[in-house]
């Protein structure tokens, strides 16, 4: 059973930090594979985002997904830190790491739950900037890197 | 009472995060329809794009609704 580290963070996520204690934790599995994820500028068009939350729903999304990729890849551990409320252009917004003893099988757990949350996180985004606010869907290519994994 | 609350687009639409509805007999479409009425009103939301929790669970069928229930309506979800 692998270990899960979820995390709903209101405050700034420290990437470096994060990937620090994940190693330190679980580094002795031999495969560490991490990905963090920062709010793009968009060419000077994106200042911040603002990532709205449902308390309960939105962590419970999160565990669904890194309990699916616990379960397809032989992970030891999986981390999901995940930003809401408001996150300026240039902090980070997401940490992912999985542990394996093998390598593919972290690299594809991170891939992977990335890839569910990046459409199915029970979050709701607004991006603000030079030409105001809105309300952001998953994009067609965020659901075109899900199906990905229903084809294996 | 129950506890109605609102996320996303939804809360900017209607311009608040929450309201609480009387339990009596209530059932959830009851509750949905007058949300609903008052959200397609202004014209910036279709039904379509509406989904509906009861107690964090998301669901589409109609129920009766208990003192204490817990009732949600958001767009869909951005992801993260």
């Amino acid at each position: 059973m692998a270990e899960l580290d979820i995390r709903l963070v209101e405050d700034a996520l420290d990437a470096a930090a994060a990937n620090a204690e994940f190693v330190a934790a679980h580094g002795a599995a031999g495969a560490v594979a991490t990905f963090a994820g920062m709010v793009r500028t968009e060419a000077g068009a994106v200042d911040h985002l603002y990532l709205d939350w449902y308390p309960g729903m939105t962590e419970a999304s999160f565990r669904e997904i890194a309990e699916a990729a616990a379960a397809r890849f032989d992970v030891s551990a999986l981390a999901v830190h995940h930003r809401c409320g408001r996150v300026d252009a240039g902090q980070a917004i997401v940490f992912i790491a999985a542990a394996s003893r093998h390598r593919r099988a972290a690299l594809q757990a991170v891939d992977y739950a990335m890839d569910r949350l990046k459409s199915e996180a029970a979050l709701w985004k607004r991006e603000g900037g030079r030409d105001g606010e809105r309300w952001v869907e998953p994009r067609a290519e965020d659901l075109k890197d899900l199906e990905r994994w229903t084809h294996e | 009472m129950i506890n109605v609350l609102f996320f996303g687009k939804m809360a900017d639409i209607l311009g608040r995060r929450a309201l609480q509805v009387e339990a009596g007999d209530a059932y959830l479409f009851t509750v949905r329809d007058r949300v609903f009425e008052e959200a397609l009103d202004t014209g910036r939301l279709r039904v379509a794009d509406i989904r509906v929790s009861v107690n964090r669970q998301v669901v589409t069928d109609d129920m009766p609704l208990h003192d204490g229930d817990e009732v949600a309506f958001f767009s869909v979800f951005s992801g993260g």
